[in-house]
Formats: structure tokens, C-alpha cells, sequence
């Protein structure tokens, strides 16, 4: 009997053993296959370097900012003596030789930082108001913890991954204190988040100090990137691309020369809206007024008859969808009926249901196209539906992207912040996402294509560029520094 | 005719000897005669096995014989007479472990540090006082950078500045709300010792203010633009700025952009494609004069040592043999190379210290100790560096780059 409980436990042990071999040959292969040969080829020359070296890797060198076309390109008449951001910020740090911790390790940790609760903010200038675009980042970001960990977790060791979350949107900028937390009280190995501009500026300055990425997938503030940190980057289209989309249909194509401008008094409206307004100075069609208002404020009319005074052939709203709904009813409501641009924000059923019927005709910039053919796309939507009993709007679709690249960049970087960076940095291929393609910039911002959306007979239509034949100003293949003061209106370099 | 030939082939054999005992000769004369910025090639390292709780260095302030060192991992105090290290972490009573900034409170002989994350501590006879958020008026507990002005501290923190009196105990608040704060994301403080506190802010450039009449100053980039420097000597590179370092009537600013100088009229913007800096991503700046400033970059150390020609030096550690190196530009060419056996342990510079003749060097990486004992300011007529050598000095070619 003694013999024969001996020999069962020899063969359980045996079998596991067999099992947990099969496992971690199944994981590699899984591994395998995150790896393309440009991939490999970053992993092994950061791979090879000590504390002292910095990897010799390729950076990417644009000659064009922000494929910005040159007739809107500020002070266009002038050569600057010099041009940020066509060349990517390396880290010349150690951190590529910290070792990795030890087999104590239970869980690899992936920070999340958004607004997840409505709590009173300095940062964002009163009580919080994007708990419920937060809410849908995280529920995006958790499928992407879940999935890969039913797919194996970490794959190099078999351990899960788990999401440490925390609320930004608290009094006092707290959302650098919870980055510091983040670093050194409970660490993890990159941080996805947030969507507030100011929230996001504080916590990359954090991240910069305390050498770990921050992949953005909600704050379309152009400034974000716009900093020379080496470890932020942006996966969703940014303000600046869909404020130069919005501008070229409302004056290049459309050729309206009085544009009224209204938005909301924070850092998301006073940024958002700055390429609309300088592009109009800069195609020789200043706007003609520029309001702002109050966060959660429920009266604009004051604002919106000084927009009716001016007599527009155009309004462009930048802000929430609340207030995108109470804009476009007061004007409505005073006889207005010249047509309506706005932002992102507003393509969501809060702003349907509060416009109702003025809806008809709206026109807003948005980061992608939902309504793309796309087996991925689709299947995503399924899942998070199965998931969470609803549909993923943009945050959702975005903090999944950002979300799923820092998981790959972990799996194949290993657990190294620097290495998990320089995975992001350094990627030759735009990252397959399930909101389109994501390549990123020198500045490691989202510069992949940015849609106009129109709500027409009851639902939001997404239109490209190319589909609506939107014309672009020439946008000259040579940094500002290097080439002659081209126009628009001057031949392209033969 | 053979003799002749003979003479010619022993001729051509030594021609290239004497070609090269006359070049050197002429450049002895030459380096004999050049006039040079002193060259700092004694340097002392120190790291974790040093006594070190970090090797990760934020912040160094020198305090006569002691030197406080602030580490992502605690405090340490080097004594240059006993050559005895100390430190403090979290289990010694230090209220957060990464130390972004300190200063010495003169009256007092406290250190104040300012912690990136939790507040600001006072350091005093042994014992560590903790202020932050939820127990005082500091602002925010990230804290940058803290700075001594009579009976103030003053504390750059993530959402505006502190400052606290330490005799009323007294907190007064500085935010959009009362400075010309265009962002309130305050990165840096420093005092000149004359009346005026100058805050680095984070896409806000350089506010000034006068402790006299509490008026306020804003120093911003002209262009506006984030992406471009339209003209190089108008204003701030800038106006995402990591620090001040006040000078005669002016300043020094580092940013992640390039370094400005402004001397109360005028201004000079320096890169990397002008100047003898290593790289446009800049830490932070000390000066120890209007002509001398010491720029901590991620690509090694930049100095400015005579602006009016733009005589810069830079100090690098050769990552393969560990040697150090330092360079003398004028504008972009380069006048002189010097190895030295031991060097800056990193080229990832974070923080300098000026300490008299001595500087020290915060990196990534390690604490460096440059000994300056026969320092001389901006430049002078000087022969080859002599000091710790790993080998005779080179100087390059001319118009190198």
C-alpha cells in the first residue's frame, strides 16, 4: 500500500512536471510569436548593453512636424533657427541593466491612472466631469489584463498581469502623488492613463523622473507629446491632427470665411481649439470670436448671442458633450442655423439625447472609424459586450490598444521598464489596433488617420479624408531648417 | 652615387620623424601660448558601495565640510575631512525615500529636503520633521525643488509653489490664482541671495519674484511655439524649463529644449549645434559666475566656461574603458581633449553642486567629486593639463567636430 501511494506520487509529479514543461514550451512558442525580425533586432542590441551605453538603434528622423502642411505652419515667412521634435528623445539612462526580480514576483503589475470617480479638482478647474469616459478606459484596459492572462499571462513565466488602478481626478493634483505611489510605494512597469490634459501633464513628469512609460490613450491634448520626455506615448489621435482635419474642411474645402469659435474655459478646450483658430489666422480667415464658458455651466446664452452678433457661417465648439448639446440648443433655440463643428466628445448618446432633433447635421472630429470593416474590430466589440453588457465607444476601444501595447512591449521587452520603452520607441510597424493602425511619431504620438463624423438620420457617419475629398495644404518633405520658405502656393520641389 | 642614395633612403626614412618633431613642436607653442579654460581631471567616485543608499542621485548640496546627497533610495552625508559616508532611509525616520532637491538653512544649520512624493522633511539634530499635504499648506506633495530665503522655504511642487515661514508658521499658497502661473507646474527653486526667488515652471518658463514689494515677473519663449525656436537670442529656448541658476543681475535656465542665458538686458540661447553642450535635454544648471554655468544633460555635463567666447567644456565618461573625457569647444570646434583615468561615473547627469573650487556630479549613476584645487575662472594661457592622466593629452584637429 506504503509502495503504491509512493509510485502515485511519483507519477503526479511526474506529470506535472510534464505538464508545467509543456506549459512553458507553449508559452515561448506564444512568445515566438510576438517577435518580428525588426523587433529581434532591438531586442538584441538592447539586450547587449550594459549601464554605461546607450543601444545603437536607428531613430526614426521626420522631416515634417505633425505632417503639417506649410501654409499653416506658425510664422511661415521665417526659417526658425530651430525645430524641435523631428528627431525622437533617446534615454540614455542605466535603467537597461537593472536586473529583473526574482522568482518571489506573483503578478506583473500595469498601473491604470484615469478619472474614475467625479471628485472636486484644481487640476481640471472645479468638480471632475469624465468619470464616465474614465470608466470606460479602465473596462478597456481590464479586457486586456484578462485576455492575455487567459492566454497565459506573462508569458516568460507564467504569472499573471494585474491592473493596479487609482482615481486621478482628485483635489490638488493628486494624480502626480498617485504616479510617485505608483513608483515607489506599490511599483509597476509602465502606467497607462489619463485623459485630463493637466492630470496627464503632472503625471509625465512623474513618469520622466521616475523612468517608467506612460502610454496615453485618452488626453488629445497636442501639448502631451510635445515635451521631450522620453517616456510618453500617445495612442490615439490627437487635437492637433483633427483641429488640421476640421480646419481644412471648414476653410479649404467648404470655404467659409467667418468662423465663430466657443469652448469650454479649461485646458481641454483652450488647447483642443488652438489649431482651428490659428489655422484660420494663418489661411488669411482670423475667426471672428473666440468664447469660452465654465465647466458644467447651464445657461450659455450670454455666450452664444455674442457667437449670433458676429453673424458666422460657421460655429466650432471644443469641450464636453453636455455642453456641446446646451451650445447647439441655445442656438437653436435664438434663430441660429448656420452649421455646427465640434469634437470628439460629442459623438456619444449624452450629447444625442440632450440635442435630440438639432442633432441632425452635426459635424465633429473624431480619432477613428468605428464603423470600419474589420474581423478585429468586430470581435472586440463582441467580447466587451459579452463582457460588459455594453457598447465600447472610443475610450474603451483606445484603452484597450494602449493597454494590449504595453503588454506586448512587456512580454517581449521583459520586466524592465527602460526595455518596455524602448519596445514602444523604437517599433518600426504601426501597432495594429483594433481602433486602425497606430504609427507612431518621432514624439511617439498617434499620427495615424482622423475622421469628420456626421450625425445623419439618426446615427454617426464616419468620413475620411480621402472620402469626402477634404484638401490638405503641401506639406513639403524637408524639415522647416533645411528647405526655402515654401508656401502652399509655391510648386512642389521637383 | 650610391652615398647619395643612401643619404636620400636614410632621409625619407626619418622625414616623417621630423615632420612630427617640428608639428609638435609648434603645437607646444601653440598650447603654450592658446588661452584655455581650466580643466577639472581629478575626480573621485562614489556609489552604493560607498555608503550610498542609492546610486540613483537627485540632488547634492554642500554644506562646508559636509555634502548632502539626495538619492531616489535616501539621504546621505559625505564629510570631506573624514571621508566618512552616513546615510537615512525610511527605516531611519525619513519620511519618503526619493530626495529631489535640498537646501541648508543657514541660521539654523537644518536641511531641508524636498521629497518627490511626499512632501518636504526638515532634517534637525537627528530627528526628521515631515510637512505634506494633509498636515500643513504645502501645496502638493510632489515636491522638485526647495530653496532657503531668510525665514522661508520655499517648495516647487506639481501644482504651484509653497511657501512656509518658519518662525510664523506661516503657508502662503502660489497657484494661477495669485502668480503668472500660465501652467502651475512648477519644477524648480532657487534664491539669488539678493531679493529675488526664481521658479522654473513647466510650460510657464521663469517667474521672478521680488521679495521686496511681492511683485511678480514672467520670463516665457517669444515664439509661442512648442515646436520651434523662431530666433535664437529673443527670450526663452523655452517654456518647458527644469531650472534657474541665478547669476549677477540674471540667470541661467536649463530646459528639455536647449539652455538660455539672460543677464537682466539681453539673452543667449545655446543647443547642441551651437555650443559645446553634450545635448539639448538639460537636468538642471548651476553658475558660478554670469560666464559660468554647468549644465547636467543626459549625455553628459556641459559647461559654459567664458561667454564672451563661447568656450564651452564637456565632460563625458567613456562607456567601454570607464576613462573620462573632457572636451574644449569653442562654438563647435573643437580645441582640446583631455582623458583623465577616473571621470563623471555616468553620463546621465541629473544635478551639479558647486562647492568653492569643487563641483559635484549627481547621476543616474553615481556621485562624482571634481577636486578644482588650482581652479582658475573663464580662460588663460596654459600648457598641456597636467594632473591624473591615464595618458598624455591629445588635441585634435582643428576645426573637428
Amino acid at each position: 500500500m506504503r509502495r503504491l501511494s509512493h509510485l502515485l506520487v511519483g507519477l503526479f509529479a511526474a506529470a506535472a512536471l510534464l505538464l508545467s514543461a509543456d506549459d512553458a514550451a507553449e508559452r515561448m512558442k506564444k512568445l515566438e510569436k510576438l517577435i518580428d525580425p525588426d523587433t529581434a533586432e532591438v531586442l538584441k542590441r538592447i539586450n547587449a548593453v550594459d549601464a554605461y551605453t546607450v543601444p545603437d538603434l536607428k531613430l526614426k528622423r521626420e522631416e515634417n512636424f505633425a505632417k503639417t502642411a506649410s501654409d499653416i505652419e506658425p510664422y511661415s515667412g521665417v526659417k526658425p533657427y530651430k525645430e524641435h521634435f523631428l528627431i525622437p528623445i533617446e534615454y540614455a539612462g542605466p535603467g537597461r541593466a537593472l536586473p529583473e526580480p526574482g522568482a518571489e514576483l506573483k503578478t506583473v503589475k500595469i498601473g491604470f491612472i484615469g478619472p474614475i470617480q467625479n471628485l472636486p479638482s484644481v487640476a481640471t478647474g472645479g468638480m471632475g466631469h469624465e468619470a464616465s469616459l474614465g470608466r470606460m478606459m479602465l473596462k478597456g484596459a481590464q479586457m486586456a489584463i484578462d485576455e492575455t492572462n487567459e492566454g497565459g499571462g506573462y508569458l516568460r513565466r507564467g504569472i499573471p498581469f494585474e491592473l493596479k488602478v487609482v482615481n486621478d481626478n482628485g483635489l490638488w493634483g493628486s494624480s502626480g502623488n498617485e504616479i510617485t505611489n505608483m513608483a515607489y510605494k506599490d511599483p509597476v512597469w509602465a502606467i497607462l492613463g489619463t485623459i485630463d490634459g493637466a492630470n496627464s501633464h503632472i503625471a509625465i513628469r512623474v513618469a520622466l523622473k521616475a523612468e517608467m512609460l506612460m502610454m496615453n490613450s485618452g488626453d488629445t491634448d497636442p501639448t502631451f507629446t510635445e515635451t521631450n520626455i522620453p517616456w510618453t506615448a500617445r495612442c490615439i489621435g490627437d487635437d492637433r491632427q483633427m483641429g488640421y482635419l476640421m480646419a481644412d474642411y471648414l476653410f479649404r474645402k467648404m470655404g467659409y470665411k467667418r468662423v465663430a469659435l466657443i469652448r469650454s474655459s479649461n485646458r481641454f478646450g483652450r488647447f483642443g481649439i488652438r489649431e482651428v483658430r490659428d489655422t484660420a489666422r494663418r489661411l488669411g480667415r482670423p475667426v471672428l470670436i473666440e468664447m469660452a464658458y465654465k465647466v458644467g455651466a447651464e445657461d450659455l446664452s450670454m455666450q452664444v448671442e455674442r457667437l449670433q452678433a458676429t453673424n458666422p457661417d460657421a460655429v466650432v465648439h471644443w469641450g464636453d458633450a453636455r455642453e456641446s448639446a446646451v451650445v447647439l440648443n441655445t442656438m437653436r433655440k435664438l434663430g441660429m442655423k448656420q452649421p455646427y463643428f465640434t469634437n470628439d466628445r460629442t459623438v456619444s448618446e449624452e450629447f444625442t439625447k440632450l440635442a435630440g432633433e438639432n442633432a441632425e447635421g452635426v459635424i465633429s472630429a473624431y480619432p477613428w472609424d468605428p464603423s470600419r470593416k474589420d474581423p478585429k474590430l468586430d470581435a472586440f466589440r463582441e467580447r466587451f459586450r459579452k463582457k460588459f453588457g455594453e457598447e465600447p465607444e472610443t475610450y474603451a476601444a483606445h484603452g484597450y490598444d494602449g493597454m494590449n501595447m504595453l503588454i506586448w512591449a512587456t512580454q517581449v521587452g521583459g520586466l524592465n521598464k527602460a526595455k518596455i520603452r524602448d519596445l514602444i520607441a523604437y517599433r518600426t510597424k504601426p501597432w495594429p489596433g483594433v481602433t486602425g493602425d497606430i504609427p507612431l511619431s518621432s514624439t511617439l504620438d498617434d499620427l495615424g488617420e482622423v475622421f469628420l463624423a456626421k450625425f445623419e438620420n439618426g446615427k454617426w457617419g464616419f468620413h475620411s479624408r480621402e472620402e469626402w475629398q477634404i484638401p490638405s495644404g503641401y506639406i513639403p518633405p524637408r524639415s522647416r531648417v533645411a528647405r526655402g520658405l515654401e508656401s502652399a502656393a509655391s510648386e512642389p520641389p521637383k | 652615387m650610391m652615398r647619395t642614395r643612401t643619404f636620400l633612403t636614410k632621409f625619407a626614412a626619418l622625414a616623417p620623424l621630423l615632420a612630427a618633431m617640428l608639428l609638435g613642436t609648434c603645437w607646444a607653442q601653440a598650447q603654450a601660448t592658446k588661452k584655455l579654460p581650466y580643466i577639472y581631471t581629478k575626480w573621485k567616485n562614489f556609489s552604493v558601495a560607498d555608503g550610498l543608499p542609492s546610486d540613483h542621485i537627485f540632488s547634492v548640496k554642500a554644506d562646508g565640510d559636509r555634502v548632502w546627497i539626495g538619492t531616489e533610495g535616501g539621504l546621505a552625508m559625505y564629510n570631506k575631512t573624514t571621508g566618512k559616508m552616513k546615510s537615512w532611509t525610511t527605516k531611519d525616520g525619513l519620511p519618503w525615500p526619493a530626495i529631489t532637491g535640498i537646501d541648508i538653512d543657514k541660521t539654523t544649520g537644518d536641511v531641508w529636503l524636498a521629497l518627490f512624493g511626499g512632501g518636504i522633511a526638515r532634517f534637525s539634530g537627528g530627528r526628521f520633521d515631515h510637512y505634506h499635504q494633509m498636515n500643513s499648506g504645502l501645496v502638493n506633495d510632489v515636491v522638485y525643488g526647495i530653496a532657503v530665503e531668510h525665514d522661508n522655504i520655499w517648495a516647487a511642487t506639481t501644482a504651484g509653489s509653497s511657501r512656509f515661514n518658519k518662525v510664523s508658521g506661516e503657508w502662503t499658497i502660489f497657484t494661477e490664482k495669485n502668480a503668472p502661473m500660465e501652467e502651475i507646474w512648477n519644477y524648480n527653486v532657487s534664491y539669488n541671495g539678493k531679493g529675488t526667488v526664481y521658479l522654473a515652471v513647466w510650460g510657464s518658463g521663469v517667474l521672478e519674484y521680488k521679495i521686496a514689494d511681492g511683485s511678480w515677473k514672467e520670463y516665457l519663449d517669444p515664439d509661442g511655439e512648442m515646436e520651434i525656436d523662431l530666433y535664437r537670442d529673443d527670450g526663452l529656448v523655452h517654456v518647458i524649463t527644469t531650472a534657474v541658476a541665478p547669476a549677477g543681475e540674471g540667470f541661467f535656465v536649463s530646459t528639455y529644449f536647449g539652455a538660455s542665458r539672460y543677464d537682466g538686458r539681453h539673452w543667449r540661447g545655446y543647443y547642441n549645434m551651437d555650443s559645446g553642450t553634450p545635448s539639448d535635454f538639460m537636468n538642471s544648471v548651476k553658475a558660478r559666475s554670469t560666464d559660468e554655468a554647468w549644465f547636467s544633460t543626459d549625455k553628459g555635463l556641459g559647461v559654459l566656461t567664458d561667454f564672451d567666447s563661447n568656450t564651452w567644456i564637456t565632460y563625458r565618461m567613456d562607456p567601454k574603458t570607464h576613462h573620462g573625457k573632457a572636451t574644449v569647444y569653442k562654438d563647435r570646434e573643437v580645441l582640446e581633449e583631455v582623458e583623465t583615468e577616473t571621470g563623471i561615473p555616468h553620463n546621465y547627469i541629473i544635478y551639479t553642486e558647486l562647492d568653492g573650487n569643487d563641483v559635484w556630479i549627481g547621476t543616474a549613476k553615481g556621485l562624482a567629486w571634481g577636486k578644482g584645487g588650482d581652479y582658475y575662472p573663464r580662460l588663460r594661457e596654459r600648457g598641456a593639463v597636467s594632473g591624473n592622466l591615464a595618458a598624455a593629452p591629445t588635441v585634435v584637429a582643428k576645426g573637428g567636430k
